[in-house]
């Protein structure tokens, strides 16, 4: 049975209240899901130009093909995987919201967002496929 | 006229943020295709990477794609921080703050890029 919500902790309830999606409406969820990874994206923006900053070093290819090494680890891959994963859902969210703003689709926004984040969900299945198989 | 009043405005930002988006999907599509899938394995050495920023096409498209990728992060940064019920003041001061650390990443992009496009093609 649910605990009463004026028998959790407050840091339980303070979880909840910023991570629990249920109860919320499709709007706030897709808006939170946008800023998040447009957040992430911009932090892996700086983060790509850091690393191809190992490629004018002065013992460049050494400190390349050193990153290369670490790249391929399995830890490492899965960072790829959730990079994708933010790509996909910050790009066919912002198509949704750009379609649904000039005024197309305005009754049905939901459901194009629960079918694109489907799409997203398959597509990174894919991704994920290619990056640690191939 | 009562539904002409009704319908959307929109702000010159959420405009370009639009644009710079779809432009983005063709840009990153790019991106990925040419590094991941036109070399078998993609570019994973020293020499590959070399190989492909030889390539002026590909010069122009990466600096092309550096600009339009970091004004739309950079406006997406100044969306979420007006979210924080700024003064003017602050709001102008977010703005330059925000292009300046752009025209900067812009700058470091172009120096990695010409930087290994010279030593690609001496």
């Amino acid at each position: 049975m649910a605990v009463p919500i004026q028998q959790q902790s407050t840091v339980r309830r303070a979880i909840k209240a910023w991570f629990d999606p249920r109860g919320r409406s499709t709007g706030l969820i897709a808006f939170a899901l946008m800023r998040l990874s447009g957040i992430g994206l911009v932090v892996y923006l700086l983060l790509h130009l850091v690393v191809l900053s190992t490629l004018t070093g002065a013992p460049a290819p050494e400190a390349w093909d050193t990153f290369v090494r670490m790249a391929k680890h399995p830890a490492f891959l899965l960072l790829d995987v959730i990079l994708i994963a933010g790509i996909l859902v910050h790009m066919l969210n912002g198509l949704r919201v750009t379609v649904v703003g000039l005024g197309f689709g305005t009754n049905s926004h939901k459901g194009l967002f629960w079918t694109l984040m489907a799409v997203a969900v398959l597509l990174v299945a894919y991704a994920a496929w290619l990056i640690f198989t191939k | 006229m009562e539904n002409q009043d009704k319908l959307p405005t929109y702000s010159g930002t959420w405009i370009w943020q639009a644009l710079t988006g779809i432009v983005l999907v063709i840009l990153l599509s790019l991106h990925m295709i040419a590094h991941h899938f036109v070399v078998e394995g993609g570019l994973r050495t020293y020499e590959d990477v070399l190989r492909y920023v030889a390539n002026p096409i590909i010069i122009v498209l990466e600096v092309i794609f550096l600009g339009v990728v970091t004004y739309h992060a950079m406006a997406g940064v100044r969306a979420i921080l007006f979210d924080l019920d700024m003064s003017d003041r602050a709001k102008t001061r977010t703005t330059r703050v925000l292009t300046v650390v752009g025209l900067i990443l812009v700058a470091w992009g172009l120096y990695l890029s010409f930087y290994l496009f010279r030593i690609a093609t001496a």
